[in-house]
């Protein structure tokens, strides 16, 4: 079986190396792409867009279909690492670790113990003992927001300079994943919650697929931008330049969502109460 | 002041040259980090330095904002680089790695 498989992939290679022949050489002025494609796109994107970036404008607006499935394939990661590693049985651990907040003493609580109840005093902590660390918690929470907002800005500004939905949305879920660290998993759990990330990862595609049925509904074709200029109240150009940014925001949200799940699966082994 | 901007530029590069070999030259885990941690922040201070004098090298608001956000590299990468080897400190400690001494090498030798 083995050895089949080892045929099959050889074939397969050499074909696509024998494709290759038919390829322009490397950086050759006279191919299809940079006589026809290039030259339309450095000439024409702002014009029609008003996006001075011409990435942004190729890959959202005159791409805007690869775009979306991009998209999508990042979600049905998500997915697919959720099916794969999502286990439900809820396993009663052996030992509780409870931290006594502010006297630092560990209290350790057999099965069928009593459970102090939740309050602020007493912290529960994971089994792989993690000792109280002041200076990381603290160095992640005065970095975090900046990080954040960071975040924020490569998104907004993609129009301008390099970055978009797919870059401020991994750094968006890293800053989540990085409070996951410093702290534990269920502090991160507390604030974003794994039904609201399936909600966000799904409302991420949703937002951009959504707004090409809206241009559909608009009467023009899908992800076609300038349909929208009605809508946003301004001329089709801009309508162009800011249904960009609409799509990048849903990227965005998306992408940061399926971060937050795989982090959360892969860190637990898919139970979720105890992890890194 | 292109003479100040080079001599902070090859101060740097020697901080980076030094913790590179720091690196590789080390005994063991903990002393490692020593010249990972200290020495690629004193050289990335100092290139950075270098390169926030070279920007504002023509005077003008735009410049300034540019050096400006040069220097909050420097600061965060100040904030996070002691942080970052703190923490792996700490894990290797946690994992029970004992640290480098010259008679148990002398024992390993033997």
């Amino acid at each position: 079986m083995k050895k089949l498989g080892l045929i099959i992939v050889l074939i397969c290679g050499s074909l696509m190396l024998y494709g290759t022949i038919d390829f322009p050489d490397w950086a050759d002025p006279s191919s299809p792409a940079s006589t026809h494609l290039s030259p339309y796109f450095i000439e024409t994107a702002m014009h029609d867009t008003a996006v001075p970036n011409i990435v942004t404008a190729v890959l959202a607006d005159y791409r805007g279909y690869d775009t979306m499935f991009e998209t999508t394939v990042i979600f049905a990661a998500g997915l697919a690492c959720f099916f794969l590693l999502r286990r439900f049985q809820r396993r009663a651990p052996d030992v509780n670790l409870f931290r006594h907040m502010p006297t630092g003493i560990t209290l350790r609580i057999k099965k069928g113990g009593k459970v102090p109840v939740d309050s602020s005093e007493f912290e529960r902590i994971d089994s792989i003992w993690v000792p109280y660390d002041l200076i990381i918690k603290t160095t992640c929470r005065l970095l975090i927001p900046f990080i954040l907002l960071f975040a924020l800005y490569v998104i907004a500004h993609g129009h301008h300079s390099p970055g978009g939905g797919f870059q401020g949305g991994v750094i968006l879920g890293a800053g989540i994943i990085l409070y996951a660290i410093s702290h534990n998993l269920r502090a991160a759990k507390a604030r974003i919650k794994e039904r609201f990330d399936a909600y966000m990862c799904s409302a991420g595609v949703f937002i951009y697929v959504g707004t090409g049925v809206l241009c559909l509904l608009m009467g023009a074709n899908f992800l076609d931008y300038s349909a929208l200029a009605p809508l946003l109240g301004t001329d089709p150009i801009m309508a162009r330049s800011h249904g960009i940014l609409i799509v990048e925001i849903g990227v965005g949200i998306a992408v940061m969502a399926v971060m937050i799940c795989l982090y959360y699966n892969l860190s637990s082994a898919g139970r979720q109460d105890e992890g890194l | 002041m292109s003479v100040i901007i080079i001599i902070f530029l090859a101060t740097g590069l020697v901080f980076f040259a030094g913790g590179a070999i720091g690196i590789i030259r080390f005994p063991d885990f903990y002393s490692r980090l020593h010249p990972a941690g200290k020495l690629d922040t004193a050289g990335l201070f100092m290139t950075m330095i270098a390169l926030a004098l070279y920007t504002i090298y023509e005077f003008n608001v735009d410049n300034l904002i540019t050096a400006l956000k040069i220097i909050l590299i420097v600061v965060f990468v100040f904030l996070t680089s002691p942080v970052a080897t703190h923490a792996i400190v700490d894990a290797g400690v946690r994992a029970g790695l004992k640290p480098w001494t010259k008679e148990k090498e002398k024992e390993d030798n033997k």
